[in-house]
């Protein structure tokens, strides 16, 4: 492994109005290693990506790219210093073609230059195959899978001679098959010289293919560029979290599984979900285990009537219903759904905290012609707000501005004031900090101690090995197998890959 | 092979319909494929090609431009004053007409990229500005002086029934074609339809492409306008105000997502043809001329409704590779 | 718990922010230049606290207000509706033949053209809801089917003969200055106060047009609640059309422009200028209001300083211009000082 240093940050601080983003950061980047970046939401990672990438510009420190000082002033100029990002979501036009997409920013000297499609398309080859992409360059990038459209992106970024390729959480979307085949490719780029930043929350990942470390805690560095072969999983736990990761010593629960709550006889849904069978008891913390795309959240929205049900039987309390939309969900069969979405699909941020935590229960406590005041409301959710003891200046703050552990305690609080029987909680601890989740946790176990069926969807191992007392795994739209779960984190991890695997 | 081709292109079908449509109305009426008539049903499309094209770069980058009719209007009345008190030459007339039209193009296109406020308030706004300063010129009486070689251009033929007036419209269609399909600017303008973030991380400038799309919008706008003067031989202060139903119906008949980031400039002449052959139909057959409001009305659903069966019909059968 | 605390304090510090808050408001600026401009106008010009000005004022002001509003319950939903001018011909063509064709009396034709203009909107809403195309595109081709159906049904022949108690009322005069349809905009705008402010179905509008999807998965029936949207904003276009019907006293097809047109302006200039936000989800009953009242106020002053109404028209656009643009860098100030 060559020791060459492509890129060493020092000193780098960034403040935001209110917040110390970044303080003294330190990375070294060696060319021809994978270097991972870990940290929790709001550790700073993303800031000090947007600094390398020229986004924001450092308030103090200095960034030196082989040896020399730099600063970006913006994206174009990062990208032709040769650092690239592929993030994680897909920025490629689907109606132009692979060729063109890769070289969309190359297509002639001025505007008025005519793009020659057939050079264009036959330069486009070698960098398709570089990445293992054997596909003709004229295909429309719509016709791809998302895991070919990464590739194409990182096609994008290599064809630039970029030294430097920062990876923003690249296997969040993928299949365990296309991520071997995605870190294969990047071992290739490796020995071909190219220094990989690897940015993901898959420890396991990180420990596979990464060579150095770098941890963000707070803003600052709690690991600096150190090679990471002397670290284990829990150490990155610890570094990152400042604590070891630890399942809460909590008593098995009892749960009377004499007669279903809820249940699904080969049911299949519009979302493409095919005979799915699934039984929910009283008072049960069911957890779903799963990879994204594995079509858990479909299901939930199947079940409050988001998504149709097109076949199969849909049982509450052994009496066959029928959900027509998510009003009829949440007041007449009691189910509510908290989307794993916090910021598009469950809150409003430009609403006040009172509209926000209110929203499931103004049909309840209107008057018949409708009426309703805010003195109504407050009445309802304060005890919620106050359970959850969600720290607003007032309840006619912005849920906007609010800090996103808050913002996912009034997610939380408008279900609770809706007393629903049934509570889908669908990735509960994305972004928000330790201390919240603690709390989250031990909010939904007093809610299913008090008789709510709990529906916990997760892609966190310790959380759902925490919480639930029967886990499923579900991949491809299919439910693999149930375990029963004995809150022994090696087994049970064991298992619910096994079945993923299977 | 070419037949192939011409059957996979999206206008396809949209080319089936105009043609039976012509052969119809023709078989019905006689009077239809007359040269006079073929001249007028030229003439009108070659105008309203100008508008439509007008718009549909601005559909292009997903906005909208309402005041392209009132740019036309102000271009048309300025052309004609100009020709009519100054006396001022055909060609330094044509020029500052140009000029207008490509600033009132650039007023939009600057505060729209700059601001980031929605291209319908800005256009909204700056549609009754420019219609008021042509009102406020013209106080509601056209200009008749409009050159002699101006009002023979705008009514004569050439090679047998075609009008003069199909030169500039070709001009421009042709033109717009190779912009978008064949120029690095025109495929940056719908890239920054499709996406502008996608656009701007591979370091596209999303706000020049903006402006420069605005003001060919303008341009286009301005010869719209004049070729309007020719046709109408004066400068009508009226001009530009029935434009805004047209200018959208052409290109999304045309297949031209609204969202932006797919436009079709064939489908778009195909569109233009399709409403001029139903308001001649409608003078043709007796019927009330005032139908031609509903059928164009009607048209738009119509192909908003076909692009939406098609998309859907995109996404639930094909497969990803 | 302190937290118990802190959310019981909650409503009276909301009451509290909220009264400094007006002076940094959309409500408080308008106001202000209103007060600015008709003292110009006053000072300048010699009739416009001239009794008659002042009730001619306030007809226009009634009207556009109206007007406004038909427009401002749409874009709750993040939407437009170009078609309120057509909607608003259409509707009192379709009283006026109601009652010189089929002989019917006046309430009831009153009734039935406001249930038509709602009917109308509803169509456009039903639309825009099935086929998830922008509300830009299916209005505007609404717009013209509406206005061709009625041109072509009614031959553009106007109603004249309506019953006298339509003009009558458009005439009549309250101490000498007050027109009875500033009471009719005043009715309509306190009930959609009332709408928004102290009903679940307002609340609803609210919160499906901030973020639909949000509002779905909280169990709002987000496409019922914009139909709604729609139907009520044919209905107010219904009613603008017919206060404008009492003040000429006809039905004409032409009064509100070609496809409705002329109406796009105002409807669009007093929800803008008043702080209803584009994108949905945040409506000012209140600005509307006073945005349609700087408006007809502008008018009415410019008109008497004998500037040309077809200059008027500009300087109306530009005042579009200028307030988007003052909004836009207001907002950065106040955030560069962290007001908000």
């Amino acid at each position: 492994m060559s020791q060459q240093i492509t890129l060493k940050t020092s000193g780098i601080s960034k403040s935001f109005p209110g917040v110390q983003a970044l303080q003294n950061v330190e990375i070294e980047l060696h060319a021809g290693s994978i270097h991972a970046l870990l940290g929790e939401n709001g550790a700073g990672k993303s800031t000090l990506i947007k600094i390398l990438t020229g986004v924001y510009q450092p308030d103090e420190g200095s960034v030196k790219l082989l040896g020399q000082a730099v600063s970006f002033s913006d994206t174009k100029e990062a990208r032709r210093q040769g650092i690239a990002v592929v993030h994680q979501e897909r920025h490629l036009i689907p109606r132009f073609s692979v060729g063109e997409n890769l070289f969309l920013d190359r297509l002639g000297e001025k505007a008025w230059s005519w793009v020659d499609y057939p050079k264009l398309h036959e330069e486009a080859k070698p960098w398709l195959a570089a990445v293992g992409l054997d596909l003709d360059p004229q295909t429309p990038v719509k016709q791809l899978s998302v895991a070919k459209m990464q590739l194409v992106e990182i096609a994008q970024a290599i064809s630039q001679k970029s030294r430097v390729l920062l990876m923003d959480e690249p296997t969040a979307s993928l299949t365990p098959h296309e991520t071997e085949k995605l870190f294969s490719l990047l071992q290739k780029l490796k020995e071909d010289g190219v220094t990989i930043v690897f940015v993901s929350h898959k420890l396991e990942e990180v420990l596979q293919i990464c060579d150095y470390l770098t941890v963000l805690r707070d803003g600052q560095n709690t690991c600096t560029s150190q090679p990471i072969a002397q670290y284990d999983r829990q150490d990155l736990v610890q570094l990152m979290i400042g604590r070891k990761e630890q399942i809460p010593a909590w008593q098995t629960r009892e749960v009377n599984r004499q007669s279903p709550k809820l249940e699904l006889r080969q049911v299949s849904t519009e979302a493409g979900h095919q005979d799915l069978n699934l039984q929910l008891y009283l008072g049960e913390i069911l957890g779903f285990y799963g990879l994204i795309g594995a079509g858990r959240s479909e299901l939930a929205k199947s079940l409050i009537g988001y998504f149709r049900m097109t076949k199969g039987e849909y049982l509450l309390d052994g009496k066959a219903i029928h959900v027509s939309g998510v009003s009829v969900a949440r007041d007449r069969y009691a189910i509510g759904y908290l989307s794993e979405d916090r910021k598009s699909e469950g809150l409003i941020l430009q609403h006040d905290v009172l509209q926000n935590s209110g929203i499931t229960v103004w049909r309840k406590i209107c008057s018949k012609l409708g009426w309703l005041s805010d003195q109504q409301v407050t009445n309802r959710v304060s005890p919620s707000i106050d359970k959850l003891e969600v720290k607003t200046p007032s309840l006619a703050q912005m849920v906007g501005n609010l800090s996103g552990g808050n913002q996912q305690k009034i997610s939380v609080a408008k279900w609770l004031a809706a007393q629903v029987e049934i509570l889908i909680v669908d990735e509960p601890s994305v972004g928000i900090d330790i201390k919240t989740k603690a709390y989250l946790h031990e909010l939904i176990r007093e809610l299913a101690d008090q008789g709510t069926s709990i529906l916990l969807i997760t892609s966190d191992m310790p959380e759902i090995i925490t919480l639930a007392d029967r886990i499923i795994v579900m991949d491809d739209f299919a439910i693999k197998g149930d375990l029963p779960n004995n809150r022994n984190y090696e087994e049970m991890s064991t298992g619910i890959m096994n079945l993923i695997h299977s | 092979m070419p037949l192939q081709k011409l059957l996979k292109a999206e206008w396809s079908g949209l080319l089936l319909v105009v043609t039976l449509a012509i052969i119809l109305i023709g078989y019905l009426k006689p009077s239809f494929l007359t040269p006079f008539n073929i001249q007028i049903l030229l003439a009108a499309i070659s105008v309203n090609m100008v508008i439509a094209l007008a718009q549909m770069l601005i559909v292009g980058i997903g906005q909208m431009n309402l005041s392209v009719g009132a740019i036309g209007g102000l271009v048309a009345i300025s052309f004609a004053g100009l020709m009519d008190v100054f006396q001022l030459p055909i060609p330094l007339a044509v020029l500052v007409g140009l000029l207008i039209g490509l600033a009132a193009g650039l007023f939009n296109g600057v505060i729209i990229a700059f601001t980031g406020i929605s291209a319908f308030i800005i256009t909204l706004a700056s549609l009754s500005v420019f219609k008021g300063i042509n009102l406020g010129i013209t106080e509601a009486q056209p200009f008749y002086g409009v050159a002699e070689s101006v009002k023979s251009f705008g009514n004569s033929s050439f090679i047998g029934t075609l009008p003069l007036l199909i030169l500039p419209a070709l001009l421009a269609l042709i033109g717009v074609w190779f912009l978008l399909n064949r120029m690095r600017f025109g495929r940056h303008v719908l890239a920054v339809g499709a996406s502008p973030t996608a656009a701007g991380l591979v370091g596209i400038s999303v706000r020049n492409i903006v402006i420069g799309t605005h003001a060919l919008s303008g341009l286009l706008a301005a010869v719209a306008g004049m070729m309007v003067v020719a046709r109408l031989q004066i400068g009508q202060p009226t001009i530009g105000d029935d434009w805004l139903i047209l200018s959208f119906a052409a290109p999304v008949i045309g297949g031209a997502v609204l969202a932006g980031g797919h436009v079709n400039v064939i489908g778009t002449l195909l569109g233009v043809t399709t409403i001029a052959i139903i308001t001649q139909a409608l003078v043709l057959f007796e019927i009330d001329p005032f139908i031609v409001q509903i059928f164009l009305g009607l048209l738009i659903l119509w192909a908003v409704g076909i692009n939406r069966l098609r998309d859907l019909r995109l996404t639930l059968f094909s497969k990803p590779a | 718990m302190a937290s118990a605390q802190e959310s019981s304090l909650s409503t009276n510090s909301r009451d509290r922010s909220s009264i400094r808050n007006f002076f940094f408001s959309n409500e408080f600026g308008l106001l202000f230049l209103i007060l600015v401009f008709a003292t110009i106008f006053a000072l300048l010009t010699t009739g416009f606290t001239s009794r008659f000005n002042l009730y001619a004022l306030g007809r226009n002001i009634s009207i556009d207000v109206v007007i406004g509003f038909s427009m401002m319950v749409v874009i709750v939903t993040g939407g437009l509706n170009l078609s309120v001018g057509s909607i608003g011909v259409s509707a009192v063509m379709f009283g006026g033949w109601l009652i010189e064709g089929m002989g019917s009396n006046l309430p009831i034709a009153l009734i039935l053209l406001l249930l038509g203009g709602g009917l109308l909107g509803a169509v456009n809403g039903v639309m825009v809801v099935r086929t998830g195309v922008h509300s830009f595109i299916i209005t505007l081709a609404t717009m013209s089917v509406y206005f061709g159906l009625m041109i072509w049904l009614t031959q553009a022949e106007a109603f004249r003969n309506l019953p006298p108690e339509v003009a009558t009322f458009g005439r009549t005069k309250i101490y000498g200055y007050l027109s009875p349809l500033l009471l009719i905009s005043l009715g309509v705008a306190i009930m959609l106060a009332v709408l928004y402010r102290y009903t679940s179905l307002g609340r609803n509008m609210l919160a499906a047009g901030a973020n639909p999807t949000a509002a779905e998965l909280s169990g709002v029936n987000v496409k019922r609640t914009f139909i709604l949207c729609h139907a009520l904003s044919g209905l107010l276009a219904a009613l603008a059309a017919t206060m404008l019907t009492c003040r000429t006293g006809a039905a004409i097809p032409s009064m509100t422009g070609h496809i409705g047109q002329d109406w796009l302006l105002p409807a669009f200039l007093a929800p803008v200028l008043g702080g209803t936000l584009l994108s949905g989800g945040k409506v000012s009953v209140l600005g509307t209001f006073f945005g349609a009242v700087l408006v007809s106020l502008l008018t009415n002053g410019l008109l008497l300083l004998q500037v040309s109404e077809f200059w008027v028209q500009a300087v109306l656009g530009a005042l579009l211009l200028s307030a988007v643009l003052l909004e836009k860098l207001r907002n950065v100030v106040l955030l560069q000082n962290r007001f908000i």
